[in-house]
């Protein structure tokens, strides 16, 4: 019996009839950060949707934290696993942000003042404590964003997924986002994000899954996967910038970070390079 | 020629207490291609919008200085009129999309029908926009069933059917995928090799280097410099200002790599260059 | 109940004869139609109408996509009928009887003549809306006069119900991620309205400002005179059927002045 957070199962979906966007998918999560990327229609939305519940398979299952997500309803999958959408205008109704971030953990049956805690500190880690009074629409688009961030945490669930965090988000912003990742990761959390941004990707998540046409493309640690510059680029997927210049000089192993590249440069200082001048 | 001049240009929203633009001049030249950068806040949308009249004609609040695009105040010429001149793309194709119209070839006559073309002169201008932008097998499709990089580039020629000498993008694939950014990316290269003038406001450093000739950088509504790519992301503290400079040049100011004219690389392949270079000295 | 929309509302496009006829044409039809039944409320008056559009319903193509509506109406029209048959008030001549349920004639005779013009008008607008191209009717309105922002207005709205649905679909993912209850008893449906309700408006405010100032930038306030790229052609046919039908108005009319005259 596999005892991991998530276990999929052979996982097929489909919208309407003869049409599967999910395609027989088999994978398991327990606790990293993890990166879904693929084309736009690959699938990874679907994905998401079935693993918070809000949509049935056809066959196969899904299990969270050991429970069917097709015998369990979505309040109660609630209590596990929460999910980010993309765009904050679909879920933003409250006036203010500490009644926004507080409605997802009353929903799930925290006492008011523990909501209120949690509410307080998700807004915290998201760096809004000092705006709790203002009302959503207050703030800008990436703003926004991050109360949605923090409504989910709010929730303290042992699985958060986000889809496409870093739309709208400038340096500041994703690097913060970042931040909030590592600490959920360390925290012994499961971070499911949803991304087209490589170079967040590579800086951000140790394992990647790459989708494509409702199959698991690839799905192995961050390294492996941006080895594979020829699959990546038939399927519209681009190397990390700094990947893509390590690249340039055959190096055998992508780097992922500036750091990394320097490093790297710096100590083959007694090696002939490998590449044609 | 259209040349654009902003002087002293200030702006505040009905109800703020700061100045969304503060105190901004610079001129812009016929054929170029500027990169406009900036944190969240710093007043890149704002700007974009009052490049083309948007800013004060649509939102009210206090205005001063000008912007003048050839002989046109952007404050006093009517919109339309403007566009004829000076024309903007938004972040969301979504919401650019007529909504009235069934099919891509449609959806471009909508802004020609406005503006009183004859039926002979729309039928020309369209074909034209939809080949400029690479969409011309779609124009049959219903705009809503297109990707988001094919819708964006359906706005972009809504727009250029107008042809303007100067076309304002603001963050036009904030909201698209890297294989729609680049369609789009290239279409607005391609327009700029044919004789537009590009202002685009975009977040990824290592995309605006690949193509700007300038770049407009902006913070808290001020203007922090005005000057080429090589300059600005070789001398400014950029993190201080909540930016950071393309990944490239991060890597060759740790290794100490410059170009020959004593700045930093800005692209991929003067990165690989030069780091091979320092290689062969050692 | 599934009511095909797709993404242009009613619409979709067959390359029927209807579908080519000027949208003037067949609005003028709807008046004729209408007034007919005002003029002349004789059930027989109606049957005619009704079968002339079904008949071109038919010939369009579109019939059967009208089945749903029908099934809708049905309902509602049966409860009318079985309502008036029994309790109108001036039930006298008893027809059948069902157990202890006495149907009464005039009652029968009321009800199905209403169910008679309920049909007779939505059969004479759906010819209009399943045949023809928003955009093609709006335009040819505004060459007519109608005022641009009115026209957009109006076709918008014709286009906008299935963007609210997915809208309203989004919504509502986002809140019972949120652990929101949204099925159960009236006491939880009251409760799930709000946070349902408020983010599709309030987005929808927010593309508002954003989709107003697209338009701007595209000249829609320009005081120019509006050309459209599809010209609405009117050709002899069209004409002599619009005085057709504007003749029959005329005449049905003269015939009530006479009939109260004399």
């Amino acid at each position: 019996m596999n005892t991991a957070r998530i276990v999929i199962q052979d996982l097929r979906f489909a919208y309407h009839e003869s049409e599967e966007v999910i395609k027989g998918i088999n994978l398991s999560f327990n606790r990293s950060a993890t990166a879904l990327i693929g084309e736009n229609g690959s699938g990874k939305t679907t994905f998401v949707k079935l693993l918070k519940g809000l949509l049935r398979p056809i066959s196969g299952s899904i299990y969270i934290n050991g429970y069917n997500t097709a015998t369990t309803t979505v309040a109660k999958l609630a209590k596990y696993i929460g999910l980010v959408f993309q765009n904050p205008n679909d879920q933003l109704f409250k006036q203010t942000l500490i009644d926004e971030v507080m409605f997802g953990p009353l929903n799930i049956g925290q006492p008011i003042l523990q909501a209120k805690a949690s509410a307080e500190k998700a807004l915290e880690m998201v760096g809004l404590s000092n705006s709790k009074l203002i009302h959503p629409y207050d703030l800008g688009l990436s703003d926004r964003k991050l109360v949605c961030i923090a409504a989910v945490l709010a929730m303290d669930t042992d699985i958060i997924i986000l889809d496409e965090p870093t739309i709208a988000q400038d340096y500041l912003g994703k690097e913060k986002i970042k931040q909030i990742i590592k600490e959920l990761r360390d925290q012994g959390k499961l971070v499911i994000a949803i991304t087209h941004d490589m170079d967040f990707g590579a800086e951000t998540f140790e394992r990647i899954i790459v989708f494509h046409d409702g199959h698991v493309l690839l799905d192995d640690d961050t390294k492996t996967v941006f080895k594979e510059h020829d699959l990546l680029k038939e399927f519209h997927l681009e190397l990390p910038h700094i990947t893509q210049l390590g690249r340039k000089f055959n190096f055998p192993e992508p780097l992922l970070t500036v750091d990394a590249f320097v490093d790297h440069i710096k100590n083959r200082n007694h090696q002939k390079p490998s590449y044609p001048l | 020629m259209a040349k654009l001049v902003v002087e002293n240009l200030k702006y505040r929203y009905p109800l703020a207490k700061n100045l969304a633009l503060n105190n901004l001049s610079f001129e812009v030249k016929n054929g170029e291609f500027i990169g406009m950068i900036g944190p969240n806040h710093a007043g890149k949308s704002t700007l974009c919008q009052a490049l083309v009249g948007l800013v004060p004609q649509f939102f009210r609040g206090a205005y001063g200085g000008r912007v003048m695009v050839d002989d046109m105040e952007a404050s006093k010429v009517p919109l339309s009129k403007l566009a004829s001149k000076i024309g903007i793309v938004f972040q969301n194709p979504f919401s650019q999309i007529s909504g009235v119209k069934l099919t891509v070839y449609e959806e471009v006559a909508f802004s020609l029908e406005n503006n009183g073309f004859s039926r002979s002169e729309m039928i020309d201008r369209i074909d034209w926009a939809l080949k400029l932008l690479n969409i011309e097998h779609y124009q049959d499709r219903n705009p809503l069933s297109l990707s988001g990089g094919q819708m964006q580039r359906l706005a972009i020629a809504s727009i250029i059917a107008l042809k303007p000498e100067i076309i304002v993008l603001d963050e036009p694939t904030s909201q698209l995928d890297p294989q729609g950014s680049e369609e789009v990316f290239k279409a607005v290269g391609n327009l700029c090799t044919q004789g537009l003038t590009v202002i685009i406001a975009e977040h990824k450093m290592e995309r605006i280097c690949k193509y700007a000739q300038k770049i407009l950088f902006l913070h808290q509504g001020h203007l922090v410099t005005f000057d080429t790519p090589y300059q600005v992301f070789s001398h400014f503290n950029l993190e201080g200002y909540g930016i950071n400079a393309p990944v490239f040049t991060n890597a060759c100011k740790k290794l100490e790599v410059k170009l020959n004219n004593g700045f930093y690389p800005i692209k991929l392949d003067e990165a690989y260059r030069k780091i091979g270079a320092y290689y062969e000295h050692r | 109940m599934v009511i095909y929309m797709g993404p242009m509302g009613l619409y979709q496009s067959n390359n029927s004869i209807l579908e080519k006829l000027n949208p003037i044409t067949k609005l003028l039809y709807i008046i004729t139609v209408i007034a007919l039944s005002i003029i002349i409320p004789a059930p027989q008056m109606n049957l005619a109408c009704l079968l002339a559009s079904v008949t071109l319903l038919i010939i369009g193509r579109v019939f059967w996509r009208l089945i749903p509506f029908i099934g809708i109406n049905i309902t509602v029209l049966i409860s009318i009928i079985v309502i008036q048959g029994l309790f109108m008030a001036g039930n006298k001549t008893l027809w059948f009887q069902i157990g202890s349920l006495r149907f009464y004639q005039e009652g029968l005779c009321y009800a199905l003549n209403l169910c008679l013009r309920v049909f007779n008008i939505l059969c004479a607008f759906a010819i209009l809306l399943l045949t023809t191209k928003p955009s093609d009717l709006i335009e040819s309105l505004v060459e007519k006069g109608l005022s641009p922002k009115l026209g957009y207005l109006l076709c918008a709205v014709l286009l906008i119900i299935p963007q609210l649905v997915a809208a309203m679909e989004r919504v509502m993912d986002s809140q019972r991620s949120r652990g929101l209850e949204t099925e159960g008893n009236m006491a939880v449906r009251i409760k799930a309205y709000l946070p349902l309700i408020v983010p599709v408006v309030l987005s929808s405010l927010i593309n508002i400002k954003e989709q107003s100032m697209a338009l701007e930038v595209r000249g829609f306030s320009s005081d120019l005179k509006k050309i459209f790229l599809n010209q609405q052609f009117s050709p002899f046919y069209e004409i002599l059927i619009q005085i057709g039908l504007l003749t029959t108005i005329t005449l049905a009319l003269l015939r009530r002045l006479f009939l109260w005259l004399s």
